[in-house]
């Protein structure tokens, strides 16, 4: 067998192993198989418990406002939540379509959702499929109302909550939110509940793709 | 292998080797091919490096006009850096140093025109400009060349690259009679 | 993980130098190739030399089999491999004008520039000609756009397409290439008795 290969001229090894190679692809199939996944325990780990892949909604607001945005914001609440409001700029993906989804993995991912824990676990599933930079939004859309829509300056506050909630004011104002200043303390539950959401603009641009930083030049001939 | 003969003057000249193997030849492209995706992503290319050239050319001359004109444009950036700094503007500028090594090593550097025996230097360098202006002119509209779109299209499995292959083997067959006198 | 560029191995001034050395290999290559020379690159439409088709599908086949493989271990996200959008109209036009260009000029954009290192005057006036058309397109441009632009179908593979399997795809592409091999040897042997010349 070895001998029979070696004594052909060049060109028909090289069409035999052609063939062998395009004959093993038809049992393939699809080489992209998403469903396989490879696991880096030791470096997922650290990274979590070093908290580097967790980034707060008061940064992420900034950035927002800055325009700094060279990252894909992934929302991963079901559909009806997401179109009644969402931060502005995300993309509604579902958990189990997001290695078929059009992320790449030199893309900045950032997930939300209600709280950490569909984040985590997206953030788990992206990380061991070889996604380079993903992070999560940290007490994701809960953080968001609390921190950024409806910050509550407790009317007993020093004068340094008071600056500092200045500040805060201009950002949720930015994002259409309501600040607000709370007597009592028995009351927040309430005042959350009648806090209106800020109406989404029409879905249209905003809360389409961000693609990452557009090319200057095109990659084609 | 490199046989010496004398030329009229009574020189020693090389031979030029023959042409590799075609099939060999074609999987060291292919290996060339293949390393500019696994490392760039991308594909190989040619004519976008003489577009380049060409709007950074005309971006001299008339500035306001190469900003107007989206083509232009496109292959001058945004002004955050130089355009000549371009990707495929190097590659092509190793092609010319790659095409010469090899060149050189099988003999076959000699200046002159390729061409039939039944036609005139003249009339073969009037073609070729004519034919290069087509090709100029229609790689724009293809957005690619036969390396930039056959080549690396064919590769990625690309509907626009073997649509655009196919085409350009149906032109060329259904011109190469007219044009037989220039090369049989 | 593959490609290496487009996960920050290494900066964009170090791509250039990528970019000068992969061009090298693609020179040599063409050059080995017989493709400086503007005979042998017409041969190809009168069938009496098929080196181009040889050369093109051998690379071809050599560089998807690579990249299916490659994907399939896992080393290469194929995803961010750069593939145009197919502007088919365009597109086909395009290529049939280009391949009555091949055949009137004798080169391609890239051979041409293998045919001037070696010397070759037509491979110079054909540079000439492309940097000529390129103007023309250029300063055409505006009335152009729209034809430009019009039908596109994004990023289409064959496999979206035809809706096979990729590897099924794949094999299909080294079979046809294989016959087409085979076609071409035997169109050689056949023309070269027909015309009484030899294979160059």
């Amino acid at each position: 067998m070895k001998n029979w290969f070696k004594n052909l001229s060049t060109n028909k090894k090289m069409a035999i192993s052609a063939l062998v190679l395009g004959v093993l692809a038809i049992f393939i199939g699809t080489p992209n198989d998403v469903h396989k996944i490879y696991v880096n325990a030791k470096e997922m780990a650290l990274s979590t418990v070093k908290d580097q892949d967790k980034i707060s909604v008061k940064t992420f607001a900034d950035w927002l406002i800055k325009d700094k945005a060279d990252f894909i914001l992934v929302d991963l609440r079901n559909e009806k939540d997401f179109y009644e409001y969402n931060i502005p700029s995300s993309v509604n993906k579902k958990m189990e379509n997001l290695l078929g989804s059009d992320l790449m993995r030199n893309q900045k991912v950032l997930l939300y959702g209600n709280d950490n824990i569909a984040a985590a676990q997206a953030w788990f599933i992206l990380k061991s499929s070889n996604y380079k930079a993903v992070y999560i939004l940290n007490g994701g859309m809960d953080a968001w109302k609390n921190e950024i829509l409806f910050p509550k300056l407790s009317a007993a506050a020093t004068p340094e909550e008071i600056r500092e909630f200045e500040k805060v004011k201009q950002v949720s104002i930015y994002f259409g939110g309501t600040p607000q200043i709370v007597s009592d303390g028995s009351a927040t539950a309430l005042a959350l509940q009648q806090n209106k959401m800020p109406e989404l603009p029409k879905l249209t641009a905003p809360a389409g793709n961000i693609t990452p930083k557009a090319k200057k030049k095109k990659e084609g001939c | 292998m490199n046989s010496k003969k004398e030329n009229s003057r009574g020189e020693k000249e090389f031979e030029p080797k023959p042409y590799s193997n075609p099939y060999l030849v074609g999987f060291g492209l292919g290996l060339i091919l293949l390393a500019a995706f696994l490392v760039m992503g991308r594909g190989l290319g040619a004519s976008g490096a003489v577009s380049t050239v060409v709007a950074v050319g005309v971006e001299k001359i008339a500035p306001e006009h190469a900003a107007k004109n989206n083509f232009y444009s496109e292959y001058l950036g945004d002004g955050t850096s130089n355009p000549l700094k371009d990707w495929l503007l190097f590659e092509v500028i190793g092609v010319l140093v790659g095409g010469f090594i090899s060149g050189a090593l099988a003999h076959r550097i000699k200046r002159t025109t390729e061409k039939g025996p039944n036609v005139s230097v003249k009339t073969r360098l009037i073609y070729a400009f004519v034919g290069g202006a087509m090709m100029g002119f229609a790689s724009k509209l293809a957005r690619g060349c036969t390396s930039g779109l056959a080549l690396t299209g064919g590769a990625v499995l690309s509907l626009g690259g073997w649509a655009f292959m196919l085409s350009v083997f149906g032109g060329g067959y259904a011109v190469a009679y007219f044009v037989r006198r220039q090369w049989l | 993980m593959m490609p290496y560029f487009k996960f920050d191995y290494f900066g964009f001034d170090f791509s250039l130098v990528v970019a000068f050395i992969i061009g090298i290999g693609f020179g040599f290559a063409l050059e080995r190739g017989g493709f400086g020379n503007a005979r042998i690159l017409a041969a190809q439409f009168y069938f009496y030399n098929m080196r181009v088709l040889k050369v093109m599908f051998t690379s071809i086949v050599t560089a998807m089999l690579g990249l299916f493989y490659f994907t399939w271990i896992g080393w290469l996200d194929i995803s961010l491999v750069y593939i145009g959008d197919t502007y088919i109209v365009p597109q086909i036009i395009g290529g049939l004008l280009l391949g009555m260009g091949f055949v009137i000029g004798g080169y391609c954009p890239g051979t041409s520039v293998v045919s001037a290192a070696t010397g070759r005057t037509d491979g110079m006036v054909f540079i000439a000609g492309i940097i000529f058309g390129i103007i023309v397109f250029g300063e055409m441009f505006p009335l152009l756009e729209g034809f430009y632009n019009s039908t596109n179908l994004g990023r289409v593979t064959l496999v979206d397409f035809f809706g096979l399997s990729q590897g099924m795809l794949v094999f299909l592409i080294v079979l046809m290439a294989l016959g087409a091999f085979a076609a071409a040897e035997w169109g050689e042997r056949f023309f070269a008795k027909k015309n009484g010349r030899g294979v160059e």
